[in-house]
């Protein structure tokens, strides 16, 4: 795999009653995954993982994103960050690097209703398919199976 | 592909991300794109912040770069038809060991396989077999790729530098990267 430039970080969060609550992950090209995610509800502390993957990861990552074809959308016609909270989404592939911003988005009906229906759908579905992933990288490094 | 340049990630998007080292490399513009570029706001101490949680890489010279995760070792499998099953899955990678988790994740809009499988075995050596015996393999029509897919973390020293290690995988593959750009 050649060591192209290459990083993806997702962000999603508000301020609200439980401080702010957010969750956060990123990957390296050299494998380094970071997760962050924090609520205060009922004193909940901030989690912070970091684990490092294989390059044939990296390599899922990013068929994953080209895939998507998000690097050819613009978050301009996008809803804009509101009270709600916001979604970011940074990647670096190459000698493109795209930083969204975006409201939080409920559902597909946000979707369809919103100015750029097709480009915020492959926004809307590349997030889940990258949380997704995360999760499933999280829960099977780190959690313990319940007896 | 080449390494025209290297750029610091941790700049803040609107720094200007040239410095004067960077200024003698031959330049290739970067095309940006998104409200995030513009946005002044302050970001959270998320991924940015220190003290995170991390599985120790054992010294263990036996178990080449491969990490052990907290209860066994995960085996990434690409190139998984969109059509597999977990059946499947477990049907291949079953006569390794005793298969103790399967992730098998949809792609979220057609409800197909994404392309990717996370097999959990409890022993390095029956994840070290599945990856000998089925990299290169086919499902379905489709050739799988196989590997760990978690490692031990770079040092400080070869970060960027190196590429992962392929030590104790055999067959001398080449580490897979090409040369970093020159020190900064």
């Amino acid at each position: 795999m050649p060591s192209e430039e290459f990083y993806v970080r997702y962000y999603s969060g508000h301020q609200g009653r439980y401080g702010h609550e957010f969750i956060e992950f990123e990957f390296h090209a050299d494998g380094r995954c970071r997760y962050a995610n924090n609520s205060n509800y009922r004193n909940d502390s901030l989690i912070k993982k970091e684990m490092t993957v294989s390059p044939l990861m990296i390599k899922e990552l990013k068929r994953i994103i080209e895939e998507s074809e998000v690097m050819k959308e613009d978050d301009n016609k996008w809803p804009k960050k509101n009270i709600v909270g916001k979604q970011e989404l940074e990647i670096r592939c190459g000698n493109e690097h795209v930083s969204f911003e975006t409201a939080k988005i409920g559902s597909l009906v946000d979707v369809q209703g919103s100015d750029d229906p097709e480009g915020l759908r492959v926004f809307y579905y590349l997030v889940q398919d990258l949380k997704c992933l995360v999760f499933s990288l999280i829960t099977l490094h780190w959690k313990i199976k319940p007896i | 592909m080449t390494d025209k340049y290297e750029i610091d990630l941790n700049v803040r998007p609107g720094e200007d991300l040239l410095d004067e080292e960077m200024a003698e490399a031959p330049q290739v513009a970067v095309k940006r794109k998104g409200r995030g570029f513009q946005s002044g706001d302050q970001r959270g101490d998320g991924v940015n912040s220190s003290a995170f949680d991390k599985l120790g890489s054992n010294d263990d010279k036996t178990t080449g770069n491969a990490l052990k995760s907290i209860e066994g070792w995960i085996v990434l499998i690409t190139g998984v038809h969109e059509e597999a099953t977990e059946e499947d899955i477990n049907d291949k990678f079953g006569e390794f060991g005793e298969i103790k988790n399967v992730h098998l994740n949809l792609d979220r809009r057609t409800g197909y396989v994404k392309g990717y499988a996370l097999v959990e075995y409890a022993s390095f050596k029956e994840a070290q077999d599945a990856i000998t015996e089925m990299n290169g393999a086919k499902l379905l029509d489709q050739t799988l790729t196989c590997d760990f897919a978690f490692v031990k973390p770079p040092t400080s020293d070869d970060r960027g530098r190196r590429g992962f290690s392929t030590r104790g995988r055999g067959g001398g593959r080449r580490s897979g990267r090409s040369n970093s750009p020159g020190r900064r």
